[in-house]
């Protein structure tokens, strides 16, 4: 025993910011301010609850939670009771079992009862806490329940079981506090008491899709998945969302090799679990059998399947024998803002170093003047940020999520939230900005050279560091790895810039350049489809990676069928430089291996040695190995390339 | 007569409803004392020498109340609770109905000890003559100087704002009031902080019930030492009684706390009409346990009913003869929780309506035994568990009654009507 039983004088504890507390005989020290809920759970003692919810403030409506704790005259709720130094709690004695047999009682009288047509049935907590803490049985005599209107669309993406809710607060309360935008409301009273939206209105929310998510039953759920699955049946892949730079976590679901849903996976320094409807509802975009599925090769006069080592046969011998002819500066390199970091890593060594061309890009637009410090700004960060500056609409619509971020510094950190227009003087912004002391700007990649000259002006102002939204999952990858015309890996200067990708197109349509190497899918290039088309069909020799048959896959001379997101694994780099994994959920919609693969034996053909297997995981080393920032950043940490944030 | 008249005692007096007939009676006199004798600090320890405790229904001692906001916190409010719905409650309406003048006085006498400069009567939607009556009065009282800016002189300023509610009796606990009052669903709050710390607008904020408010003039007129020795040790000074059911003459009296139950019944109410005994009474209001002829020589006195197992609560008497069927009566109540239920928390959302389903049934008689052990292990499931006071007393006249009256609860088992029902008509008849 310690020191306690047998002094009988408990030990000094320094005042350490914590407090001690006992659940079920488990001693604990906590933070000063934390929730028994929130000690329970670090002591691995389990408390069900229905209104608490991790993100939102306490509300104590659902009495769920309620546990004994001594010198209380009455049970008291776990989810908005603070630890005090000293407390006993305790959660596994018959009060509390019947407090919660009776709570589930009350729940289950009117509850309909729908689980084998309910979409959340398997992933209930109503049916879970009733099966590990419910009574039953029924008391209750009466037949008819109380009723209310079944599968009620609110908008396009939700619908609402009103006889399923529960009343838990948790929708109406995510509108309150995580959007700001009050969407839901309760209405009428007692047991007649019902969510709804106002006055039947639609909802408008960028971010609805979270609603069946924060919902604790199915009374909340998406119109697209309805009836689609038993969450058994899914598998579930830890992914990221393919539809923006930002990042946010996902779990991919599928079944039958079809994407069903995304689902949130809480990254509390990116989407802080909430994802937009943009991300969210595009999950069926991946499950298009409109695939390349073949590898090509295309001469004149002929078109032929070949095999996956013939074609990579034909891609070396065909670059090299245009370098030959018309210099390796003839042919241009293009990654994509879609590629990994991986496939990007091989591509910019290949490009520069195998075919010896200077002429790499990711996309159109000229990128002059990057430093490392316009994404400098972690997403977390916005937080500690007191005056945060955006410039025009582009940011909060290319990254959605960023809004509830900037919502979230304003209405917990009272952070000031200013939003201009995309031209705003740097004077006006100066002046919007004053009395700040700790400027956050944000800004788009379209905007960030006047962005630039705004930080420089409000640098007069406070303190300024900036984020700059990059565009495609991995945008912000493919520029740290320098697939840019003027820098290299980590914006390290080049002494004679390469052409950017407009460049490249144009020069290849002109007939000044010769070859092309592309790792598509690109949007970027495909938005530009009429300057594409007169490339590629100019180009004397075009290899090409790509998923979707289109334009590129039309006209390459060597075509090598890629792979989609989540056929795939690797790492993508969000906005803030955050270096996460995405893995491989659905089979390939070919039998060609993965991009890395087929790079580094293009490579080795070309006379590259010492680039191993190509296999994903063993790129991701070498890519550590070769990047101070990566390899500092690791898995789920942020590639830093500024001086201050490397010290 | 055992009444004892001081909030009442002009009551009747010609005009007292307009300023002029109230200044007659020697209206406002005492806000001109409050000024001129007391700065808000003696005034707020005059209260608490006085020892008066709150009349809304939790007794709560005014002067410490007062005492818990925060210093050097403001804006601060105050909010007389006029919303008044506990069923067998009607002082409050009578207080305004008869004296609206002295609501106000004492409500400016709490602003200047609080310091406060905005207070806000919300009274309950159904009260609306009383609410046009209460406008009327703060018009005739700031036209003359009593509200507004340094009334009298004093350099204190303070304005008042009538709101009604839109008719729930939730609104009057007092941070539903307050959500109210801020134009949001009438819902309690959750608690810590405290309106004290955080109320209304998110600021310091004290909530009186009507009759708390109208004994501060007479506090500052003849003292908090007069006021401490009127009633008993506990109970000080007289409370407005309603008095309803069976009885002669129904109507509120105001009480020197202490006397007995019996004088109050006897004397004031005329007694238990058509010469019937008395079944049980409801001291308090529509919340509170039932009580028995045995309790009617208990005094008048909140500590002395509650050991007795029952609250004064809001002041409400409702005597009940022997006709009456307690089954019958617990059911009528357990309606009203279950109508009045704000829905916020489970226990009381669902359990109200579990009670009342379960109280329809055994009063006509359907129930069987195992439903109405039920019925105690639903109402011991709610009864401490709920967000709010609400849901809690929804289920104490009910166990009360069951507790006393168990035969009566179990001869309504099975028995295909309500058998007490079925004995007085057989009476009548
Ligand atoms: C459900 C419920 C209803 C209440 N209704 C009233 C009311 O109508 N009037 C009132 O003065 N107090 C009411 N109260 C008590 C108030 O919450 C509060 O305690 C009181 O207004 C304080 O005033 P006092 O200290 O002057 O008594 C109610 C409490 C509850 C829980
Ligand atoms: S919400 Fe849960 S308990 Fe209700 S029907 Fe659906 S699965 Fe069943
Ligand atoms: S709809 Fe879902 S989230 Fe909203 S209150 Fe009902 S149970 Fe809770
Ligand atoms: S007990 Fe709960 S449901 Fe009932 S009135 Fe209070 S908060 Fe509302
Ligand atoms: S989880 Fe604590 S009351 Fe609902």
């Amino acid at each position: 025993m310690t020191a306690v039983a047998e002094t009988g004088t408990p030990p000094e504890q320094p005042d350490d910011g914590r407090v001690g507390i006992s659940i079920d005989g488990r001693e604990l020290r906590v933070p000063k301010g934390t929730l028994v809920l929130d000690a329970a759970t670090e002591a691995g003692i389990h408390i069900p609850i229905y209104c608490a919810h991790p993100k939102m403030d306490p509300v104590a409506v659902c009495r769920m939670c309620l546990v004994n704790i001594e010198k209380f005259p009455k049970p008291q709720p776990a989810c908005a009771t603070v630890a005090g130094d000293g407390m006993v709690v305790r959660t596994n004695i018959p009060e509390v079992t019947k407090i919660r047999e009776g709570m589930l009682e009350f729940l289950l009288l009117n509850h309909p009862l729908d689980c084998p047509v309910c979409d959340r049935g398997g992933e209930c907590d109503l049916q879970d806490f009733t099966f590990r803490y419910g009574p039953g049985i029924s008391r209750f005599p009466i037949t008819e329940k109380v009723h209310f209107k079944k599968a009620v669309p609110l908008s396009e993406h939700i619908e609402l079981d009103q006889e399923r809710c529960i009343l838990c607060w948790r929708c109406v309360r995510y509108y309150d506090e995580i959007t700001g935008e009050k969407e839901i409301v309760l209405q009428q009273r007692g047991v007649d008491t019902l969510v709804s939206t106002f006055d039947d209105r639609q909802l408008q929310s960028k971010f609805q899709g979270n609603l069946p998510e924060v919902c604790p039953v199915g009374a909340l759920t998406h119109r697209k998945y309805r009836f689609v699955s038993r969450p058994w049946d899914l598998q579930r892949t830890a992914s990221v969302c393919p539809e923006c730079s930002y990042g946010c976590n996902i779990n991919a679901d599928s079944r039958d090799f079809e994407v069903r849903r995304f689902a949130s996976r809480d990254n509390p320094l990116v989407d802080d679990m909430w994802l937009c409807d943009r991300g969210r509802y595009s999950f069926d975009r991946w499950n298009t059998s409109e695939r390349v599925r073949r590898p090509v090769v295309r001469s004149d006069d002929e078109s032929r399947d070949v095999t996956v080592a013939e074609a990579i046969t034909q891609a070396a011998r065909r670059l090299r024998e245009i370098a030959e002819e018309y210099g390796a500066a003839s042919i241009g390199v293009l990654g994509s803002s879609a590629s990994t970091n991986e496939e990007l890593f091989l591509l910019e060594r290949l490009a520069r170093q195998v075919i010896g061309t200077p002429h790499v890009d990711h996309q159109l637009e000229p990128f002059d003047g990057i430093s490392a410090a316009e994404h400098e700004l972690g997403i977390a960060e916005i937080e500690e940020c007191d005056t945060l500056i955006v410039l025009g609409a582009d940011p909060e619509e290319q990254a959605p999520v960023l809004t509830l971020r900037l919502y979230k510094a304003e209405r917990k950190k009272g952070a000031r939230v200013i939003r201009l227009s995309s031209d705003a003087t740097a004077a006006d912004a100066a002046i919007a900005a004053s009395g700040a002391t700790r400027i956050g700007l944000i800004a788009d990649e379209t905007n960030r050279a006047h962005a630039a000259a705004v930080a420089t002006a409000l640098g007069a102002v406070g303190s300024v560091r900036r984020l700059t939204i990059t565009r495609g999952i991995n945008g912000r990858g493919a520029k740290d790895l320098g697939l840019l015309p003027n820098v290299g890996p980590a914006y390290a200067a080049l002494a004679e810039p390469g052409k950017n990708g407009r460049q490249i197109l144009e020069g290849l349509a002109s007939g000044t350049m010769r070859g092309l190497l592309m790792l598509g899918p690109n949007p970027a290039l495909e938005a530009e489809s009429e300057l594409l088309e007169r490339a590629v069909r100019k180009a004397a020799c075009v290899v090409a990676f790509d998923t979707r048959p289109g334009i590129v896959s039309r006209y390459a001379t060597v075509l090598i069928p890629g792979h989609a997101v989540f056929e795939k694994a690797g790492s993508v780099t969000n906005v803030e430089g955050r270096v996460q994994r995405i893995r491989a959920g659905l089979p390939p919609a070919s039998a060609t291996p993965v991009e890395t693969r087929v790079l580094t034996t293009l490579a080795g053909l070309m006379g590259a040695v010492g680039w191993g297997s190509g296999d994903p995981l063993a790129v991701n080393r070498l890519l550590r190995d070769e990047s101070p920032a990566y390899g500092r950043a690791g898995n789920g940490g942020r590639a830093l390339f500024t001086a201050e944030a490397v010290a | 007569m055992a009444e004892y008249k001081l909030l009442t005692k002009d009551f009747g007096a010609d005009g007292l409803q307009t300023l002029k007939g109230y200044e007659k009676v020697g209206g406002y006199q005492a806000l001109r004392d409050a000024f001129k004798k007391f700065t808000p600090e003696t005034l707020v320890a005059e209260v608490k020498t006085s020892n008066i405790r709150g009349r809304g229904g939790a007794g709560f001692p005014t002067g410490m109340k007062w005492s818990f906001l925060p210093k050097d916190v403001f804006p601060r409010y105050l909010c007389c609770n006029a919303d008044e719905s506990e069923p067998g409650c009607f002082k409050d309406r009578y207080l305004i109905d008869e004296s609206p003048h002295q609501l106000i006085e004492g409500l400016l006498i709490a602003s200047y000890a609080l310091q406060v400069n905005t207070s806000f009567i919300y009274i309950r939607g159904e009260y609306h003559d009383q609410r046009l009556l209460l406008e009327r009065a703060t018009e005739e009282a700031r036209a003359a100087g009593y509200i507004g800016k340094n009334i009298l002189g004093s350099g204190f300023d303070c304005d008042v704002i009538v709101h009604g509610g839109a008719g729930a009796y939730i609104c009057g606990e007092e941070t539903a009031l307050i959500e109210s009052l801020e134009g949001l669903r009438g819902q309690p709050r959750l608690k810590p902080p405290f309106p004290a710390i955080k109320g209304l607008y998110g600021q310091p904020t004290v909530v009186n019930n009507v009759e708390t408010l109208c004994n501060l003039p007479h506090i500052v007129q003849r003292g908090g030492e007069w006021f401490k020795a009127l009633g008993t040790d506990k109970s000080a000074g007289t409370r407005v009684f309603c008095c309803s059911g069976h009885i002669n003459r129904p109507g509120n009296y105001e009480m020197k706390l202490g006397t007995p139950i019996r004088e109050l019944l006897e004397e004031e109410c005329g007694g238990i009409w058509r010469g019937q005994s008395l079944k049980a009474f409801q001291p308090g209001g529509g919340s509170m346990q039932v009580l028995l002829p045995q309790h009617l020589d208990l005094p008048l006195d909140m500590n002395a009913v509650q050991e007795a197992g029952s609250s004064l609560g809001a002041g409400a008497m409702i005597f009940m003869d022997e006709t009456t069927c307690l089954v019958d009566v617990s059911m009528r109540l357990v309606d009203f929780y279950r109508h009045e239920s704000c829905g916020k928390c489970v226990p009381c959302r669902e359990g109200t309506y579990f009670e009342s389903e379960l109280m329809h049934r055994l009063e006509a008689g359907q129930a069987t035994l195992a439903e109405l052990a039920s019925l105690a292990d639903i109402c011991s499931n709610m009864d401490g568990r709920c967000f709010c006071p609400l849901g809690d007393t929804a289920t104490w006249f009910v166990m009360s009654a069951y507790k006393s009256f168990r035969d009566e609860f179990e001869a309504h088992c099975g028995a295909g009507r309500c058998p007490v029902r079925a004995q007085a008509t057989a009476l009548v008849a």
